[in-house]
């Protein structure tokens, strides 16, 4: 592979082609509910043809190989010469896998490894037309091949050319033997002139303006098709033969209606073509199929009876021979458009196939603009994004000022500042959204596959796939999700006998949803299996060593579903290679976490289960409680916080060597901040504070803290590289007045701190 | 020469834009679908149509026959660019009017041949 084909341009091959095959997969899972639709046969096959085409420039011929098989498959299929079955569709999607694999291999700059040959292979059977109803046509293809490649073998392209320039001999007052044996270029100059003149008559119906030219150079035309077919190593043309086909179609762009004078002058022209060196191939061709096929042709101008031209049709598929199948098809649906040559004053039989290709797509994409994007790399957009950051630092410390200042101008200048830079944050923001489309459309393949794998029948349904959120929350959200619907399909859903014992339809149900609250996104995993039992994951918890019997009594159902978060609980005892590694879900919880989101689990035995993931819309600005102790500002992520209040500490229990406190009789753990975050700070006994109670998971805890500023959005800064990783803490950002503030990363801190919560 | 180049893969249009570029030719515009072409090529006074066959919403050959069935476009010069030279399908490209065709993938001198072909016809 040769990258030294612009870097640009394989860049924007990787991007677009990389959508494509995300569409791809999506869509092939779409097919297997709906193996007759056109559409979709047609998008999957224009999908690869694209990738293939794209490759093909960049040198990536193994890609290329893979996606032309793959692209075959579909064109048989939409030719309706086979139909899609569930193991058509484990091929093709083992051949996606592969393109895909093959497109990270690009994507590293590394040379694609070729498809695995039995892939390839299983590829190219299906690329053949298959089924028991298409007995009939490959019956007839099969031995049509055979003197067709012999035939290949004999003609080589200057034969065909000669032959061609015999074909075109009645065109020339010279000697047609002459004429053959002369260099074309006179010929078709001279032609040239003519066909030009009429194929400006072409546009017109100026059916005898030059009739005399006309008449033997559309003579010449039906000659064309006949050897084209007949040599038709069937499919590839080459250079020579294109242009000996031009000069003859050129003349052919006249309506000639006149049959008469036509036929006799093709009569020629036939034993012609029979007599050049090219004879097997002219063996083929009767004078009887010749002057079907010279109807046919003339007819296409003319208004044919329906029930004429399907005669001609069949004389033209055993002439042409090394066609396939869809020749044969070819002139029928002709017909329609023959009937109509004012508005079409193209040959009509090269129209119904392109028609049908294109009916269906635009069907399914009226009008499509013109291209108002520009592609833009992320790092830029990180950067704007950044830089905006900075800048509604800078307003928030001006609108503190402002509030101080007597001057009115001042004032208003900053309130327009202000409310300049909130539309200039909401705009970079929304250039950044992404669907989560992007992360959803994994899901169907993902599900087909496991459902095929544990033998289940499920039935995803994607609900609020539009929805936009943040690019770094879509790609952050991926792993996470992945885990869940794998969980729901696993763990969830029953087997079908299962679930019909239990008196449900034997299909399962999951359903992906992501909906806008606020400044949060929602996603909810649900599903209609077996749901989980409380009492189970309560003994489960207890034998891991997780809790002991009687706190693990004491917990709600809910928090025991919420146990499945923990860290080494998996209630599987075989562990299965879809999920269930016990790893799983803790980690979800983690990263989930690290988004400043939150993640619930909902059950209702024998019913199903629900997961709900709640995550801000952005990464970028965080809304935070911004609390005081000593002199330092700290603020905690707004999601996590409860509720606050203010406290007389000396009212405060000790449960189990654990300060706690009472809030609407539950015992909270009650820590203090300053203790943890203050170093050398005076411990005098506070008698009264105010505490902040935070939900971490599934538990609840309160912060006693000296001050409490307020909300406020802010930007949050990543750390400098002394301090990242520091326990407690997922960065920084600088308050309205002006001052530092560390945003306290929750969970990270009570493991740093607590001892045991 | 001002030439359109359409195609629904804009990856496609860009090699096909940089090759005649490298060829000399600098004013080009881009379309993804013939009809995004057409109203383009009925607006602007374009001299040359570089079009993919293979395209949602409409296909080269509709995009070709359009052009050919409009008075005014009927005469320009119209290249097709193909994925394979499948004897049918350049038939029934020719027989549509087109005036060259070349398969993917080509190097500038292919595409350079090809369009010499063609003009030394629409001029000849």
């Amino acid at each position: 592979m040769s990258f030294d084909a612009d870097e640009e341009i394989l860049q924007d091959f990787l991007v677009e082609a990389g959508e494509i095959l995300e569409h791809l997969s999506e869509q092939l899972v779409e097919l297997e509910s709906r193996p007759d639709d056109m559409d979709l046969l047609n998008a999957i096959f224009r999908g690869f043809h694209t990738v293939k085409g794209g490759a093909g420039f960049l040198q990536l011929n193994a890609l290329v190989e893979c996606c032309h098989i793959a692209e075959n498959v579909f064109d048989i299929l939409r030719k309706g010469e086979r139909r899609v079955t569930s193991d058509l569709m484990d091929v093709v999607l083992q051949a996606l896998d592969t393109v895909n694999e093959m497109f990270s291999q690009v994507r590293e700059r590394c040379e694609p490894t070729p498809a695995h040959p039995d892939l390839l292979a299983a590829l190219s059977r299906l690329a053949q037309p298959g089924g028991d109803e298409d007995v009939g046509e490959t019956a007839t293809v099969e031995p049509a091949e055979v003197p067709v490649e012999d035939v290949a073998e004999v003609v080589s392209d200057d034969e065909f050319e000669q032959l061609l320039q015999a074909a075109d001999a009645p065109s020339s007052p010279a000697p047609a033997n002459e004429v053959a044996a002369a260099s074309s270029d006179e010929i078709t100059d001279d032609e040239f002139e003519a066909l030009l003149d009429q194929l400006h008559g072409k546009g017109q119906f100026a059916v005898d303006s030059s009739a005399p030219v006309a008449a033997p150079v559309a003579a010449a035309t039906p000659v064309a098709p006949a050897p084209a077919a007949a040599v038709a190593g069937g499919d590839e043309i080459t250079d020579d033969e294109f242009e000996a086909l031009l000069d003859q179609l050129h003349g052919k762009g006249k309506f000639v209606v006149d049959e008469a004078p036509a036929a006799p002058s093709v009569a020629p022209a036939a034993p012609l073509a029979a007599s050049s060196p090219a004879v097997p191939a002219g063996d083929n061709i009767t004078d009887d199929e010749f002057e079907a096929l010279l109807d046919q042709l003339h007819g296409k101008g003319k208004f044919v009876p329906p029930a004429e031209a399907a005669e001609p049709a069949n004389a033209q598929a055993s002439v042409s021979a090394a066609k396939p199948a869809t020749t044969s098809t070819k002139p029928e649906p002709a017909k329609p458009a023959a009937s109509k040559p004012a508005i079409a004053p193209v040959p009509a039989a090269a129209a119904p196939a392109a028609a049908r290709a294109a009916a269906p797509a635009a069907a399914d994409k009226p009008a499509s603009e013109a291209e108002t994007t520009v592609r833009v790399d992320t790092a830029r957009l990180d950067e704007i994004m950044n830089m905006v950051g900075e800048l509604v630092l800078v307003r928030n410390r001006l609108v503190r000022l402002g509030l101080n200042s007597e001057d009115e101008a001042m004032a208003k200048a900053v309130s327009n500042l202000d409310v300049v830079t909130a539309d200039l944050q909401t705009s970079v923001m929304k250039t950044r959204m992404q669907p989560i489309k992007k992360v959803f459309g994994r899901f169907p393949r993902l599900v087909r596959d496991l459902a095929r794998n544990l033998k289940k029948e499920i039935n995803l349904e994607l609900v609020g796939e539009e929805t936009d959120l943040d690019k770094n929350l879509v790609e952050a959200l991926a792993d996470p999700l992945v885990h869940l619907v794998r969980n729901a399909v696993d763990h969830g859903v029953e087997t079908p006998e299962e679930r019909e014992a239990a008196g449900k339809p034997r299909t399962g149900r999951v359903v992906l949803s992501a909906e806008q609250e606020g400044d949060h996104i929602l996603l909810m995993i649900t599903d209609d299996g077996k749901g989980m039992d409380a009492d189970v994951l309560r003994a489960k918890a207890v034998e891991k060593g997780l809790l002991d019997k009687d706190a693990a009594d004491r917990l709600s159902d809910l928090e025991c579903y919420n146990l499945i978060f923990a860290p080494g609980f998996s209630t599987k005892t075989e562990i299965s290679d879809v999920s269930g590694r016990g790893v799983g879900m803790d980690v979800v919880k983690t990263k989930i976490s690290q988004l400043n989101g939150t993640v619930n689990v909902f059950s209702q035995k024998g019913q199903g289960s629900r997961i709900v993931i709640k995550v801000p819309l952005t990464l970028a600005i965080m809304p935070t409680l911004m609390v005081m102790l000593e002199n330092q500002a700290f603020a905690f992520p707004l999601v996590n916080v409860n509720e606050i209040f203010h406290l007389d500490l000396s009212r405060t229990n000790v449960v189990d060597g654990q300060e706690v406190v009472i809030v609407r009789d539950k015992a909270l753990p009650l820590f203090y901040l300053k203790r943890w975050l203050v170093p050398h700070a005076f411990q005098e006994d506070q008698r009264e504070g105010h505490v902040v109670i935070l939900t971490v998971g599934s538990q609840r805890i309160g912060f006693v803290v000296d001050q409490l500023v307020g909300q406020e959005e802010v930007v949050i800064k990543p750390l400098g590289k002394m301090l990242q990783g520091t326990p407690g803490m997922s960065g920084a950002t600088i308050t309205g007045d002006g001052r530092i503030a560390l945003i306290l990363d929750v969970p990270s801190m009570l493991k740093r701190y607590a001892r045991r919560i | 020469m001002k030439i359109l180049i359409v195609d629904d893969f804009s990856t496609m249009r860009r090699i096909i834009k940089n090759l005649l570029r490298d060829l000399g030719f600098t004013n080009t515009s881009e379309a993804d679908d013939g009809t995004t072409a057409l109203p383009m090529l009925q607006s602007g006074s374009f001299d040359f149509l570089v079009t993919d066959w293979n395209m949602p919403g409409m296909t080269g050959i509709d995009l070709l026959r359009a052009v050919r069935a409009d008075e005014r476009l009927k005469h320009l010069p119209v290249l097709m660019v193909t994925a394979e030279a499948k004897r049918d399908q350049i038939i029934e490209a020719a027989q549509a009017g087109v005036n060259g065709y070349v398969v993917k993938p080509f190097t500038a001198q292919v595409l350079k041949e090809k369009i010499d072909k063609i003009f030394e016809r629409v001029n000849g």
